[in-house]
């Protein structure tokens, strides 16, 4: 398979001031991710809030420069640009808001939003501009008299269908979901995960898939990487992720998700996670894990192979077993 | 209402809403968003309020605490809490609330302190002084960290995790005999949502509070409650101990639901059509147009409550009768 999206040793900075008066250090919001995105597949991104998933989505995307590092669209070098000429380059890669609700304009009807994003892209003939949008209306599931209707007149569902509509009409391949299912309803969020699915099958897509539900994660993507603290501490296939996960994180987080059929199963993970302006020293995790002594306080760890496509960076993956 | 308060169930009751309807005048007619809603919750006991979008668990919430919208009528039914009827007298500090939100539940400009100690002038015997102690013992109970300063701290001094810890602090500050939570970790992570679901149950069984808990996530629900209740477009569909409900779903609205989850599902196809505005609830019973197995009685007679078996109840009469594969998934 070919790779559609690649990041090699990816930081980005926040809120850095590097002025001839003031010089402040920023947050490493990513730091030092590499991941590589083959085309067709669903890659998972999983971690909690302040992981910095949003960030790496938003660089990716070419909305956010980074510090260094190198990102790679379809095998070419797309890094080091302006935010403003990096999203032209980065046209192939569109992203779906986690709220599609509040990313529509309530003073314009659908079909004029849709509208917008052709005539963007240089679409000026009319007719043609409408056809596309019944199209690509009836491809995310709605009648294209849907085009007549504000944003207000329209359920969660219907909202995030729209929302796809309107990235689908710019002729994507790699979409990046945040959140597509936050606040869904269960029934509204297994027709959505489907949509999602006939869509990438029938349009060739690639999703970078972002969520904090790994029920659903677990369900959709093909791969998966967790982040903690701007880092990605495993990556692994999606089934053998959630049979055998390796990082003491992973397993914690795995464990907390509620359950149908009762009780977690993993220890809890104690306190909240530390913000990024107080990275902790050696391995990120070590205050919060069972199994850190010196040499987790000492030396941070690398990326480990733990077996083919499997990643994990703790030195003691071997003791957790 | 004094012979029905004396047909009531065997087992003690800590509050029972007994065929609650609410209605609500609007522009496009009246929305009957609750119709003939029963359940009862024994004193310690938890209860979940499972249900999507529109089918009226916020309604029953701000009927439960007394806060229902102005023009808000309420045909038929009670909400009996300790031996009284709710509705004709509320209550006032035996009933503690936890909201969805917390980064909005607090005022930003204000200390934590005296927004909490506000909340206890009211309700709460005893001094300030008294009242602060019992904060500061709470904030240990709640495992919040600092529990002498958080009184002084502003809203913004905490993380999303710890602003859940001090608004369940604030619930049970009052000693409350019902606590009452509406989706209270929907906003936190999932480890965060584990703790905080723990030390709930936790405290409100230490203290033998009675917990009312309103979600949409079928795994909450079994992490927390004893006994659920399935609302379809205001009505309980069906209605019994968590474990069995979720084992083995009788009605056909719950089958579906539960073969939607991710967990579940062996392929996703979610629930045709929509749930009903509540201005236009269908006649009968109101999940037959989406039915895969309906007949057609089911469009006129709306399904009384059956008992399945002990404490389980279902609103099917043909809830034995298998479902149609594709619509499992």
């Amino acid at each position: 398979m070919a790779e559609m999206i690649g990041a090699r040793d990816l930081v980005v900075e926040l809120g850095a001031e590097r002025g001839l008066l003031r010089h402040r250090a920023g947050v490493r919001a990513v730091d030092g991710v590499s991941l590589s995105i083959q085309a067709g597949e669903t890659f998972g991104v999983v971690g909690e809030s302040g992981c910095g998933k949003t960030t790496l989505a938003r660089t990716l995307l070419g909305l956010q420069r980074e510090s260094s590092g190198e990102i790679r669209l379809e095998n070419a070098v797309v890094s080091g640009t302006a935010p403003s000429l990096a999203r032209r380059q980065r046209a192939a890669v569109q992203y779906v808001h986690q709220d599609p609700g509040a990313a529509l304009d309530p003073w314009w009807r659908v079909g004029a939003t849709l509208a917008e994003g052709l005539r963007i892209q240089g679409l000026t003939n009319r007719a043609e501009a409408a056809a596309r949008i019944a199209e690509t209306l009836r491809a995310v599931g709605l009648d294209p008299a849907f085009g007549e209707r504000y944003p207000h007149e329209l359920s969660g569902g219907q909202q995030r269908r729209i929302g796809l509509a309107r990235i689908l009409l710019l002729r994507p391949k790699l979409v990046i979901l945040d959140e597509p299912t936050a606040g869904l309803d269960l029934s509204v969020q297994a027709a959505v995960l489907r949509l999602l699915r006939d869509l990438r099958d029938r349009f060739g897509l690639t999703y970078l898939f972002i969520s904090h539900d790994l029920s659903v994660v677990k369900r959709v993507c093909d791969r998966v990487a967790v982040m903690y603290l701007g880092q990605i501490v495993e990556q692994a296939p999606a089934a053998e992720l959630f049979a055998q996960p390796r990082h003491p994180y992973t397993r914690a987080l795995l464990g907390a998700a509620p359950r149908l059929d009762g009780q977690p199963v993993a220890p809890t993970l104690r306190g909240d996670p530390p913000s990024l302006s107080a990275i902790p020293a050696g391995c990120r995790f070590h205050p919060r894990c069972l199994h850190a002594d010196m040499s987790c306080l000492e030396r941070e760890p690398v990326m480990q192979p733990v077996a083919a496509g499997h990643g994990v960076s703790c030195h003691h993956w071997r003791d957790a077993a | 209402m004094s012979d029905m308060l004396a047909s009531a169930p065997e087992a003690p009751s800590l509050m029972t809403v007994r065929d609650l309807a609410v209605h609500i005048r609007t522009d496009a007619g009246l929305a009957r968003i609750l119709d003939g809603v029963s359940f009862s919750l024994p004193p310690g006991g938890s209860l979940g309020i499972v249900g999507e979008s529109g089918c009226g668990k916020s309604t029953l919430l701000r009927a439960i605490l007394g806060i229902l919208p102005k023009g808000a009528l309420v045909p038929q039914g009670q909400v009996v809490f300790q031996g009284q009827d709710i509705l004709k007298t509320p209550v006032r500090g035996r009933i503690g609330f936890i909201p969805q939100d917390p980064y909005l539940s607090l005022n930003p400009v204000f200390r934590a302190g005296d927004q909490l100690l506000e909340g206890m002038r009211n309700h709460a015997p005893g001094t300030r002084d008294d009242h602060r102690k019992k904060l500061i013992g709470l904030f240990h109970a709640v495992q919040l960290p600092e529990p002498q300063n958080a009184l002084d701290k502003y809203p913004h001094q905490f993380s999303g995790g710890q602003r859940q810890r001090l608004l369940i602090a604030a619930a049970l500050a009052c000693d409350p005999d019902l606590v009452v939570a509406d989706e209270p970790t929907t906003a936190l992570d999932v480890t965060t949502q584990r703790e905080i679901l723990a030390l709930l149950r936790g405290l409100t069984a230490e203290r033998n509070m009675g917990l009312l808990f309103v979600t949409h996530d079928f795994g909450v629900l079994s992490a927390v409650c004893e006994d659920v209740a399935v609302l379809y477009a205001g009505r309980v569909a069906e209605y019994g101990p968590t474990g069995n409900v979720l084992a083995d779903p009788r009605h056909p609205y719950t089958r579906m639901l539960l073969a939607c989850h991710p967990d579940r599902a062996t392929d996703l196809i979610g629930i045709p059509g929509t749930v009903p505005a509540a201005t236009a609830q269908p006649p009968g019973c109101r999940f037959h147009p989406r039915c895969p197995i309906s007949r057609p009685s089911c469009a006129v007679t709306v399904p009384e409550m059956a008992r399945i078996f002990d404490g389980s109840r279902v609103a099917c009469p043909y809830h034995a009768d298998p479902l149609p594969e594709v619509a499992l998934g």
